[in-house]
């Protein structure tokens, strides 16, 4: 039988085409580090930076933090409060309509999950001009709790995809059984099923995390006195022109979201992005 | 009064996300459109319309167009060439597909910022590349298509990882025997993959060009960074106005309009080429 994949040759090839992709991947962060790290006569202040630098410093850092530490430290504070409230209102309001998904038939859940497939389709800008009218007039406007509601439409239709498909790999008897032995519905509910789909669970939260911390459109609309760490980015390499201390919250604002990245990896497949579509 | 079942509750715990994605996404999206035909006053006009294509004209949707159509088939070419790579046994492949992903985790607002540092014409990294080859430098921000090339990169660095995924996925669904089969009856590489992995995946190239797609229509914080040029959604931005937002709506219900008709594209598209696809889903 031929067999392309197993001859020696094309293992080379694998491995000259993946760390062709991995180079092209990490370079942009790469000069992410060495501006943020490098002397600025060897990097932004150079006509032709150098794309080995030999001078490093810690002054790019330290200057960002004292000439901007109290805007620094609330825009900080605004994304994780944000964040948290995005992560965990989505795993409230996902683990409850999954959990109606999975026992409707299937007739009515594909209708829902496209009624949720077709709130992505709406652009952010589009809703997020009429919300910040009514913001403003209930006075949600500007505050974590209002940006936070916004972002979760961004959030909640994959938060669903991702943990229905978490309950997929859950024997329906298992429930039954806890029913039969005694439990309450709450009870088999969050007793049973929940531990079970933990693992869909955690990894909800931690994407809606990250998708939170890094949105852009929602936060600079509805948000822009007391902004957010991306929108201080924005501001700081625009408005105020200096992109030095831009790249250096830039280095801060993506340390956290490596890690949380390289976490998910496992997690986050191609078929939970396109639940909504298939089947 | 029949009996309470389980399946009602679980209904009924299903609500609140229902009617929070209609009250927070579909209720603002039609007043905006409803916006867009009003004034101050409350009267319905085409006022906004004429307003907004009189300011900014026809090229915001012109540039969108072009912007759409370049990032697309950028991230697909590279998408379908790492995927075809990650769906190969090999070792390392974990750690490969570990280190393709990382750029969906950086925000768009940082990979605009750093594509800012290396493409600025004074301090900028590529031409420091050019130079070394002894190429002259060039001043990338100054016009139209270097622009649009510098948004490009950006944007195609940060995405394509999305499109890879959801590409990987439905390429891991294509039976390995069909290749074999092709192979023993002569076909080569470029044969293979026009008529055995593109007609067999069909609905996967659709959600990834569905996801996408919709995204490019929408690319704003990269825009405002790196094209000086106007596009729907920095027009609407640049509309946008807390005391007077109708001309705004008419930017937004401008936008909302061509990702709608773009979306119907693909749903037909998928509908009718779908069909030769035996092994998808």
């Amino acid at each position: 039988m031929v067999n392309e994949y197993k001859g020696p040759r094309s293992k080379y090839y694998f491995y000259i085409g993946g760390t062709v992709f991995a180079f092209i991947v990490l370079i942009p962060l790469y000069i992410l580090v060495i501006i943020a790290f490098g002397a600025p006569s060897q990097t932004l202040g150079a006509y032709y930076p150098m794309l080995l630098p030999t001078k490093f410093t810690l002054e790019n850092l330290h200057n960002a933090f004292t000439g901007y530490g109290l805007v620094l430290l609330s825009a900080f504070y605004k994304s994780l409060e944000t964040a948290f409230i995005v992560a965990s209102l989505a795993v409230l309001l996902g683990f409850h309509a999954a959990y109606g998904l999975n026992k409707m038939p299937y007739k009515y859940s594909n209708m829902i999950l496209a009624l949720l497939f077709f709130s992505t389709m709406i652009p952010s800008l589009t809703i997020a001009i009429p919300i910040s009218t009514i913001f403003i007039k209930i006075g949600l406007y500007d505050s974590a709790l209002g940006l936070a509601l916004a972002q979760e439409l961004v959030v909640l239709p994959l938060t669903v995809f991702l943990i229905t498909g978490a309950f997929e790999a859950i024997p329906r008897t298992l429930e039954y059984q806890a029913r039969v032995d005694g439990a309450t519905f709450s009870q088999a509910l969050y007793k049973v099923i929940f531990p079970l789909a933990l693992p869909g669970i955690v990894s909800a939260f931690l994407l809606s995390w990250l998708m939170s911390w890094d949105e852009f459109t929602f936060a600079v609309i509805l948000s822009p006195v007391h902004p957010t760490l991306p929108i201080l980015i924005y501001l700081q390499s625009t408005a105020r022109g200096d992109i030095l201390t831009g790249t250096v919250f830039s280095l801060l604002v993506t340390i956290p979201v490596i890690i949380l990245t390289v976490i998910l990896s496992k997690f986050i497949r191609g078929s939970y992005l396109s639940s909504g579509l298939t089947g | 009064m029949p009996k309470w079942r389980d399946e009602w509750t679980a209904y009924i715990l299903m609500l609140p996300a229902i009617i929070y994605v209609i009250v927070l996404a579909f209720v603002p999206a039609i007043s905006a459109v409803y916006g867009s035909f009003e004034t101050a006053r409350g009267q319905l006009t085409t006022y906004n319309y004429n307003f907004v294509i009189s300011t900014f004209g026809i090229s915001p949707i012109t540039n969108t167009f072009i912007v759409t159509a370049s990032a697309l088939t950028l991230q697909f070419t590279i998408a379908f060439l790492a995927a075809s790579l990650l769906s190969k046994p090999f070792r390392g492949r974990g750690i490969y597909s570990a280190i393709f992903l990382i750029p969906f985790g950086v925000a768009t607002i940082v990979t605009g910022v750093i594509f800012h540092d290396i493409f600025s014409t004074f301090g900028g990294y590529a031409n420091t590349l050019l130079r070394s080859f002894g190429i002259h430098p060039i001043d990338w921000t100054g016009s139209y298509w270097t622009s649009l090339l510098i948004m490009i990169l950006a944007d195609s660095w940060k995405n394509t990882p999305i499109v890879t995924l959801v590409l990987l996925s439905g390429m891991v669904t294509i039976p390995t025997d069909l290749y074999s089969q092709a192979m023993v009856d002569g076909a080569g590489p470029i044969s293979r993959f026009f008529y055995i992995t593109l007609p067999n995946m069909v609905s996967f190239i659709a959600i990834a060009l569905m996801i996408r797609g919709i995204s490019e229509f929408n690319i704003f914080a990269l825009a405002l960074l790196l094209f000086p040029h106007s596009l729907l959604t920095t027009m609407t931005y640049a509309l946008w106005d807390t005391v007077n937002a109708f001309p705004a709506d008419a930017g937004a219900t401008i936008l909302l309009g061509f990702v709608l008709i773009f979306a119907a594209m693909v749903m037909f598209m998928r509908s009718r080429y779908g069909k030769a696809n035996m092994y998808g889903k």
